[in-house]
């Protein structure tokens, strides 16, 4: 049962319509970019080959000669499907809307890449300088940026809130101490620690959120602290201890809900906090390892290609898309979660 | 250390000086002559170790008038050669510390040896030196120095300067310590018999062919050095005197550095210095970013401009000054000695101490595709590990090539025949999967095929970018699987010792980065390193490279046997524009990779500089002109 409360923020969150909208398509595309191999996949949806199904999406790969090819690595599903109209026997391979994964190259005899987007090729936004599809890039770097996001954000708040909330309802020396503690954090500069973690160990996807928790979580102990100290002081805290509640129940059930609003406005801008943070670790070349597909490192491919303007628009385009979308968000939560109702959103 | 030991043997030791430029000249020529007449003090020299007191009898004085010239009657005297650098040295020294930046090899260059070898013969040729001879314990060699020799301020080069150069490289004033340890260590003696007869003794014998090379120092003008402890900063904007044709005549600091032609410059009539190094001038200005520089070009601001790399070539060397024929642009394959790049598999990883896995590995890199798609055809498949020593050269072998039925083979005789959900080769549960370690972004695009194809052959390869220092030091420490780099190739003849000798092998800091010992091959290696007879050696190489190839612990990569630059209309070059050792076309140094006299060809021509900058303005187009030559393609 939602709170009268929540049921005014979220009607006053559906009512700031750019902020809506961006959600929902934002949510969609997040959901979509879960089943992105369904989607943008060189493997086949669905292959009907001498009476008998078969479905390569996920699972084990499928050698060519399951097919009746001469090769035992991983069957070309576009070549495939050459074949089978070929032959002729009533055999048939459905492809996905984009028959190109994030990894392969596509190169062509005659020319050299990147080559411009083509709707006869079925690279709808082009290739980048080693023939890998623009577009099927863009996806799972979505998806990768959208993840690391969204995992980051959850330990950095985890780990803030629980520590903010200790500091402020217990104070005195840990807080003292913590506060020191987070003070010298903050002076530690992430890119030269990602740069030696780098030259230590390849990193990869979990080391990498390793190293940014670790220096990231200090950011939501400030806020947490402070309603902390603030909603401890209340009289409903008072009475709930005078009745003799435990920490716990006085943390959980009094404090962190009148708290956590403070909080709910920020998730928007650490998602977009911690896409841009990936992406320029990428761009600079300390992200993840190549051939990840990212948006940093298309980013730094489009902008040594220049000649090849689609590989810099592309990725440009969508970060924007997708940074304006989620800062549209932001904003309507802000909005939606602020006590002076008389403020109206322009 | 390849390229460091080049520079020291052949550039000489020679150092920066304070060039007298504040000093009142009238005060100075005393100064200089009470210098000179100073006596040196004696070279320490170990025992076994250390030249005869007098010129030893029979010695057979040789020289080199025969070989042909390579410069053309046609070059003109004349003009501003104009480039640029992309940042302002920190120092005018040559040794020392922040001496490594970019006009270290202006400064070297200037600095002539005794002798220097021919371009198109690689036999020597005079230089400093008229005449050698070589000691009877075979790691000697005697020089007759030219007595027209000059220093640039005038003081005629004499042997005392070849003395001074041993103390001044042993000197620690100077705070260079790989010198202090060449000069210690490889150049054991050096003589002086008369001012114009000097004898030098090295560590060990090395072949006729190769001695020059190996222990044919310098001279450091010791009229000029004052060796103390405040060495190094008194000198950091000093010009010393030097022996070549160009010194540095102006400079302003972060700006530019401008080099004259030394006045009369005293080899000018020598056989195989004529008619070279043609421009009054040169001017390297500061910009700091290539593209930048290349606007420039462009523009006509800088003569001439590198583009070797495929994307220059292709893509940013197009529009209107080429098409107007205004920049012609230069396609020269030459026949240095190509550097060693590839992969250096670590023996010491348990997946590649099975040479099979090792033949199979090589048999799944689809070199060929990379060639063809994103290097654009341009580069070649180098096909073993050194290549480009003229006889040396084994040019039987040929590269592992893409086979997938090759490489099922061999991996399956290692045990790898089941290929896993995600069609890797795996073994008790043990992936095929390797790490290359490499430094260059650039190379991503490249590895990322090799990658890609790899698959096909159930290999998977992980990459591991790092910082181009961090890598190597990964590599020099052997923690790295498969090491994507090159070593860069100079001298006379290949180097194995500190490539395949066991001596290399485990150890931490030596280049022998496969990890790769075989005791046949250390045998061979020593004598090929003991060996003065140039046929025995000759053999004994070719053996060798057929034992790298076939421990197949390098799988080499890519050669690029040429060099392309644009220049604009006015600067010229003879009809056979450059030779086989030249590096580059429109190289104003006396020497091209410190070893080959091949520089200073071309010559900048006045009256059509006029003319191309007149139909420039007026829109006259000529014909667009882009020129090949392939006279030395394949040695």
């Amino acid at each position: 049962m939602l709170s009268p409360l929540a049921v005014k923020q979220w009607r006053r969150f559906r009512s700031i319509r750019r902020g809506y909208w961006s959600a929902l398509i934002l949510t969609a595309t997040i959901v979509l970019s879960l089943g992105a191999e369904l989607l943008v996949n060189s493997r086949a949806l669905v292959v009907f080959y001498q009476g008998e199904l078969f479905f390569p999406t996920y699972g084990a790969f499928l050698p060519g000669t399951t097919f009746g090819l001469d090769y035992d690595f991983e069957t070309d599903y576009r070549d495939l499907k050459r074949v089978f109209a070929q032959r002729g026997e009533g055999d048939w391979v459905l492809l996905p809307p984009v028959a190109f994964n994030a990894l392969e190259n596509d190169l062509k005899t005659d020319s050299y890449p990147p080559y411009s987007p083509s709707l006869r090729s079925g690279h709808y936004l082009g290739t980048d300088s080693t023939g890998r599809d623009v577009l099927a890039r863009l996806v799972y770097g979505f998806r990768t940026a959208m993840a690391f996001s969204f995992v980051l954000l959850a330990f950095n708040y985890a780990i803030g809130i629980a520590t903010g909330c200790a500091m402020g309802f217990w104070g005195g020396a840990f807080d003292l101490l913590f506060q020191r503690l987070i003070e010298i954090l903050n002076n530690v500069p992430t890119l030269y620690v990602i740069m030696i973690v780098a030259s230590v160990v390849v990193p990869n996807f979990w080391t990498l959120l390793a190293v940014m928790v670790l220096l990231g979580w200090t950011q939501m102990t400030w806020y947490m602290r402070t309603s902390t100290y603030k909603e401890k002081s209340r009289e409903y805290v008072v009475a709930a201890r005078a009745l003799g509640a435990t920490s716990v129940r006085m943390i959980g059930s009094h404090i962190l809900p009148n708290a956590i609003s403070v909080i709910v406005t920020f998730i928007p801008f650490s998602v977009a906090g911690g896409v841009t943070l990936l992406t320029a670790l990428d761009y600079l070349g300390f992200g993840l390892p190549p051939p990840t597909p990212s948006w940093g490192e298309m980013l730094s491919q489009g902008t040594s290609h220049l000649e090849s303007p689609w590989i810099v628009t592309s990725v440009v385009a969508a970060m924007v898309v997708v940074l304006l979308m989620v800062t549209y968000v932001g904003e309507a939560i802000r909005e939606a979660f602020d006590p002076k109702q008389f403020t109206y959103y322009e | 250390m390849r390229t460091l030991i080049t520079m020291a043997a052949l550039g000489g030791a020679v150092l920066i000086a304070a060039c007298g430029a504040e000093t009142d000249p009238d005060a100075e020529a005393p100064a200089v002559a009470a210098k000179l007449a100073e006596e040196l003090p004696p070279i320490e020299v170990r025992e076994g170790d250390g030249l005869p007191a007098t010129l030893p009898a029979g010695l057979i004085w040789e020289t080199n008038d025969e070989d042909p010239t390579f410069a053309s009657p046609d070059a003109q005297r004349g003009g501003t050669y104009r480039t640029y650098m992309l940042s302002f040295p920190l120092t005018l020294r040559r040794v020392g510390p922040d001496s490594n930046g970019f006009i270290a090899p202006y400064l070297r260059y200037n600095q002539l040896g005794p002798v220097t070898y021919h371009p198109q013969t690689r036999r020597p040729i005079p230089s400093l030196a008229t005449h050698w001879a070589f000691g009877a314990d075979g790691r000697s060699i005697y020089y007759r120095l030219n007595p027209k020799a000059r220093w640039s301020d005038g003081v005629p080069v004499t042997a005392d300067d070849f003395v001074f150069a041993v103390q001044f490289n042993r000197s620690k004033a100077i705070v260079a310590p790989w010198y202090n340890n060449y000069y210690t260590e490889r150049i054991r003696d050096v003589k002086r018999y008369d001012d114009y007869t000097i004898g030098i003794q090295g560590a060990d014998a090395k072949p006729v062919a190769e001695m020059h090379y190996q222990y044919g120092i310098g001279p450091q003008p010791r009229h000029f050095h004052m060796l103390n402890d405040t060495w190094v900063q008194d000198n950091n904007w000093t010009i010393e005197p030097n022996t070549g044709p160009y010194q540095i005549g102006k400079v302003e600091k972060g700006k530019y550095i401008e080099w004259h032609r030394v006045e009369g410059w005293w080899a000018d009539d020598l056989k195989y210095f004529r008619h070279r190094f043609n421009p009054d001038k040169i001017r390297l200005r500061v910009i700091r970013e290539p593209n930048v520089a290349f606007q420039h070009f462009l523009k006509g601001e800088i003569d001439s401009f590198d583009l070797t790399r495929p994307k220059r070539w292709h893509e940013k060397a197009t529009g209107e000054a080429f098409d107007a024929g205004y920049i012609v642009k230069y396609w020269f394959y030459n026949a240095l000695p190509v550097p060693s790049s590839g992969m250096y598999l670590n023996t010491a990883d348990p997946l590649l101490a099975d040479r099979n896995i090792r033949y199979g590995l090589a048999h799944a890199m689809n070199f060929e595709r990379v060639i063809d798609t994103v290097l654009r055809g341009d580069y070649e498949r180098l096909p073993t590990f050194q290549l480009g020593f003229g006889a040396y050269d084994n040019r039987d072998i040929r590269a592992r090539e893409f086979d997938l039925e090759k490489a099922a083979e061999h991996f399956a005789q290692a045990g790898f025949v089941e290929r896993g959900a995600d069609g890797i080769l795996a073994k008790d549960g043990q992936r095929l999967s390797l790490r290359v370690t490499y430094g260059r972004p650039d190379d991503t695009e490249r590895l990322v095929i090799l990658q890609e194809d790899a698959k096909k052959a159930g290999v998977e390869l992980t990459l591991q970018l790092l910082d181009a220092v961090l890598s190597f030091k990964q590599m020099q420490e052997k923690k790295h699987q498969i090491a994507w780099m090159g070593w860069a190739s100079s001298g006379l003849s290949p180097r194995y010792w500190e490539h395949f000798h066991s001596a290399n092998a485990n150890k931490t800091q030596t280049n022998n980065l496969a990890n790769y010992g075989d005791p046949l091959m250390d045998e061979l290696i020593m004598q090929f390193r003991a060996s003065a007879d140039l046929d025995q050696r000759v053999a004994l190489a070719h053996r060798l490279e057929r034992m790298v190839h076939d421990a197949g612990v390098v799988i080499p990569s890519f050669q690029v046997p040429y060099t392309r630059e644009g220049a604009w209309r006015w600067m010229k070059l003879p009809a056979w524009l450059g030779t086989r050792a030249s590096g580059q076309l429109f190289n104003s140094q006396a020497l091209s990779a410190g070893l080959f006299s091949s520089g200073g060809l071309f010559w900048i021509d006045a009256q059509e500089k006029e003319r191309t900058l007149a139909a420039k303005d007026e829109g006259v187009q000529f014909e667009p002109s882009t020129v090949l030559n392939t006279d030395y393609r394949g040695g």
